[in-house]
């Protein structure tokens, strides 16, 4: 057995889009209760790490709207998927006035092995827009400084394990592992927590020996896009590797057998540090009743592979 | 068409409210839906004409929406649930759980009515294949590829050649996901040459603008059997008039279709359909002329809004279409 977790924004039920869209009386109460569903099924599939729903959340990137420097702008579509998000515009002179945007913005009820995913500086800043900083590089490590106390009020209220979502890295064929090196290294140096640093939306193959020297307890792949052959021609000795195996862009349900077989030999060809089975990205983009069947098959694939 | 700077509608006007609301009545006995749905179908018809847009079509008032529509009506789909597009606003998406297959003209009754009520030309809107297989989720397939031919192959074609036979002559293939996908144009382009094989009409497709800058579309676009192209300027345009390349920085494109080989006619979106503001017909005038000069050839230029109206109200669409019609005639005294 090894250990599980899936994170990033859930879909909300049909009720709970009606009642959204309708602002009704019990949208609190209906929003509580599908969170308290998602967490029971996370805990149910045995899974590793429990994640919160994020149901309250329009992006995964909205949060932090309500930094006194943050004006919401314009739609933009998530690369090539058919969902779009806000753009946020860093204005000020300084946004690391929250600290604990992210915390505030989560369910209380969540059990002791829990964990949050949350956008790398370098995905951060390719996907927002900033009037004072004008340099890329100089956004990117001011979103790494914002980030930090973040990821700290995070980890002292008990999360053990970090999502930093890094779909840009994988989406760009062109970047500077350099400034996302100093990025990272701002958000994790003595950090009292593990942090996986999850490539998706693209092809990483040709990225990963960079990828390796990053900063950051492990990486996770979505390996629809990076093939697994490409992730076995490397060494995990001193990484975590989690694998994304679960398909969030597909209703069919994965096969656990042909999951487990696949894992094992990913894991027997790279020899990680640590193992971890995850959804390839957001579970929101299937509708609700899917998500929960692949909830429970990731805790039936994670329960079969082998120990590394 | 012989008149220069044709002017013309992308598809989608917001449904009026009254209809919505009576259509939606489960009290409302079914022939009296049908006549709402008519009176709906009219009304836009004439203001169209009445504004005095050259081709027209019926706002695809009767549809549910672009992917919807069509799903519901062929063989092989099935309704999966809501997934989000942005905050909350949610579409319904569906599963390819077998082979996809035509079943009926879905839109021969929408078409029948509205040659029946217009003496202008027509131009009926389809969703294209690749839009198709791009915003369903595939459990049947063996590749994207496989999946988009076959809807090309078995349900775009005969459906074309379905709405030909009632008498449609021009058609537009509707394809917003095309250009999402720069590295996926070929089985695009595939899909196109697929839906109208062998058909007689004049075809016109319609991608969104995406981010690329249709800088993926243009090396295809002469392979692709389509005589026209509708596409999204003006949402990337200056609103100054001029027409200088800095002021018409939204058109500078047209110049990469040429570069690339492309001969056909382009429908230049001239109404940037997300904001409420009116183009001025100056502006319209000048993105026009800006238009006919790069292409080096006004008879090539249709104008049109940059997309289908419906997110916006309907007085603001038919404001927009109004200055749209009111540009075109400046453009054309310009040129005489």
């Amino acid at each position: 057995m090894i250990s599980s977790y899936t994170f990033g924004i859930y879909p909300r039920s049909e009720e709970l889009i009606e009642a959204t869209r309708k602002n009704t009386e019990n949208l609190d109460s209906l929003s509580q209760k599908e969170t308290d569903e998602y967490i029971n099924t996370q805990k149910n599939a045995n899974l590793g790490f429990v994640s919160d729903p994020l149901l309250k959340w329009d992006d995964i990137f909205r949060p932090f709207s309500s930094l006194t420097s943050v004006n919401l702008s314009s739609l933009n579509r998530i690369y090539e998927m058919n969902t779009f998000y806000r753009i946020l515009s860093f204005d000020g002179d300084d946004f690391t006035d929250g600290g604990n945007i992210v915390q505030s913005n989560l369910d209380s009820s969540l059990p002791k092995n829990k964990t949050i995913a949350i956008p790398e500086p370098f995905t951060f800043a390719e996907l927002h827009t900033s009037k004072k900083f004008k340099k890329k590089d100089d956004f990117i490590i001011n979103l790494a400084k914002m980030l930090r106390p973040e990821i700290d009020s995070l980890v002292e209220s008990g999360f053990e394990v970090i999502q930093l979502l890094a779909p840009s890295i994988a989406y760009n064929k062109e970047v500077d592992f350099g400034v996302i090196s100093d990025a990272l290294k701002i958000i994790t140096d003595g950090l009292n927590a593990k942090t996986i640093l999850h490539t998706y939306f693209g092809d990483v193959s040709k990225k990963i020996e960079s990828l390796l020297d990053l900063p950051v307890s492990g990486l996770g792949f979505d390996i629809t896009t990076t093939p697994t052959n490409s992730i076995e021609k490397h060494s995990f000795s001193n990484k975590s590797l989690t694998i994304g195996i679960i398909n969030s862009f597909n209703t069919a349900i994965e096969k656990p057998q042909e999951c487990i077989k696949q894992v094992d030999e990913i894991n027997a060809n790279t020899k990680p540090k640590e193992s971890y089975v995850s959804n390839n990205f957001d579970l929101e983009y299937v509708p609700k009743e899917f998500a929960m069947n692949k909830i429970s098959v990731l805790g039936e694939i994670a329960r079969g592979t082998k120990d590394v | 068409m012989s008149k220069l700077f044709p002017t013309q509608e992308i598809g989608s006007i917001k449904k009026p409210a009254d209809m919505l609301k009576k259509v939606k009545d489960p009290n409302v006995s079914d022939e009296e839906k049908i006549k709402v749905r008519n009176d709906a179908a009219l009304l836009n018809i004439k203001t169209l004409e009445d504004i005095g847009l050259d081709i027209v079509y019926d706002g695809e008032v009767r549809r549910v929406e672009m992917y919807e529509e069509p799903v519901r009506y062929v063989d092989g789909f099935e309704f999966a649930g809501r997934v989000r597009s942005w905050d909350n606003k949610y579409y319904k998406k569906a599963r390819v759980v077998g082979p996809v297959a035509f079943k009926q003209n879905f839109h021969a009754e929408e078409f029948n009515f509205v040659k029946d009520n217009s003496k202008r030309e027509l131009k009926v809107p389809v969703t294209g294949a690749y839009t198709l297989a791009d915003w369903s989720y595939d459990e049947h397939y063996k590749s994207k590829d496989e999946l988009v031919l076959a809807l090309a192959r078995n349900v775009v074609r005969p459906l074309v050649k379905d709405l030909v036979g009632l008498g449609a002559k021009i058609i537009q293939i509707d394809e917003p996901a095309a250009t999402t996908h720069p590295a996926e144009m070929d089985i695009f382009r595939e899909s196109i040459n697929e839906s109208v094989k062998g058909i007689d009409a004049k075809f016109v497709v319609h991608a969104c603008f995406s981010g690329n800058d249709y800088k993926a579309l243009a090396p295809q676009m002469p392979e692709i059997k389509a005589e026209q192209y509708t596409l999204e300027f003006a949402n990337r345009d200056t609103w100054n008039t001029g027409l200088d390349d800095d002021t018409r920085k939204g058109f500078q494109v047209l110049k990469l279709f040429k570069e690339h080989g492309f001969k056909g006619e382009i429908g230049i979106g001239v109404s940037d359909v997300h904001v409420n503001e009116i183009e001025s017909p100056e502006l319209i005038r000048d993105r026009i002329l800006y238009a006919a000069k790069a292409l080096d050839d006004p008879t090539k230029i249709y104008v049109n809004p940059d997309c289908g109206l419906r997110t916006r109200t309907r007085e603001v669409s038919f404001d927009k279409i109004r200055s749209m019609v009111k540009g075109a005639e400046l453009a054309r005294e310009e040129i005489k």
